[in-house]
């Protein structure tokens, strides 16, 4: 069920909780799926991958916990402080 | 290298679930409840809708919302069995309605003067199951020219439903369909579920329906939670 927009609407998420400028430094991002959320597992984390090591991201992964019931949440988002020229 | 960990739990859908939301105080206020019509392509849900328009609109008053990836067909067919504004959403693509869209056609609706609102989703048995669209309920229509197991394939659009109105029974004498099979099926995924068994081309069952139509406009706060 539309796991590519979903994709997309977690790094907009992610992007209103870090601020456009520090999306580089994004390492992780936390996400709850329920099991009876409707989202095809493979595909989410597939079009995730996809999202999240291309830029504006620069090898962010996605830590996906699956969880009893419906709902479908960005949980925590990890962001490097450091010097972003490393 | 420090890493900063900020918490967001934020629901991916929490943006369509406050519209939702506004739709459904607006609604609730005014008193209107919301059904949202979902089925498989060709299921028969503007066949039903035109019969109820014909023959209760002049004793009811709806408000009907339709939406359709191309065309607006299904209002233009519709309009010709009421006086009253139909309201089409396309979708140009999106296989299915967002709250965003009721909420705007909520803008050209005299709630004070609907005693019940239909929106006529597109006709997909998956993706509406996830779009709340801030409605009072669901109410799945699925003919008996499918499959019984429709329910079963299609577990969580049954779930999230509250009734079922089994269409084009007219044609049960042409078909091998077991109507007590597809309402066992539908039993299995959601016990709750009531049934209307109905023919728009032979008014079969349809007062059932209207009755059930007639009570929850009166009440004005639609289906018990």
């Amino acid at each position: 069920m539309h796991e590519l927009s979903l994709a997309m609407d977690v790094c907009r998420i992610t992007e209103e909780n870090v601020g456009t400028s520090a999306l580089g430094r994004v390492t992780e991002v936390g996400l709850e799926v329920g099991d009876r959320s409707g989202v095809e597992f493979g595909t989410f984390e597939f079009c995730l991958e996809s999202l999240l090591s291309s830029p504006p991201f620069r090898d962010a992964r996605a830590r996906i916990e699956r969880t009893p019931g419906d709902e479908l949440r960005v949980t925590y988002v990890e962001v490097e402080d450091g010097d972003p020229s490393d | 290298m420090a890493i900063r960990r900020i918490e967001v739990r934020e629901k991916v859908m929490a943006r369509n679930d406050e519209l939702a939301v506004e739709v459904r105080e607006r609604l609730a206020s005014a008193g209107v409840p919301c059904f949202n019509l979902v089925s498989s392509p060709g299921s028969g849900k503007t066949a039903l809708l035109e019969r109820t328009l014909l023959e209760l609109g002049d004793e009811i008053r709806i408000a009907v919302v339709t939406g359709d990836v191309q065309t607006e067909n299904d209002a233009e067919r519709l309009s010709r069995y009421t006086d009253r504004l139909v309201q089409a959403v396309v979708t140009n693509g999106a296989c299915h309605m967002d709250a965003r869209q009721i909420l705007a056609a909520l803008d050209e609706v005299d709630l004070a003067e609907t005693d019940l609102l239909i929106v006529e989703n597109v006709g997909n048995l998956v993706c509406p199951a996830s779009w709340d669209l801030g409605e009072t309920a669901k109410i799945v229509i699925f003919s008996v020219t499918e499959g019984e197991d429709k329910p079963l394939k299609y577990p969580r659009m049954f779930e999230r439903s509250d009734h079922v109105v089994l269409s084009k029974v007219d044609l049960l004498p042409y078909l091998p369909f077991d109507p007590d099979q597809a309402i066992e099926y539908a039993r299995r995924v959601n016990p709750e579920l009531e049934f209307f068994l109905t023919s728009s081309l032979t008014g079969e069952g349809m007062e059932d329906w209207y009755g059930f139509l007639r009570r929850q406009a009166r009440s004005g706060h639609g289906v018990p939670a």
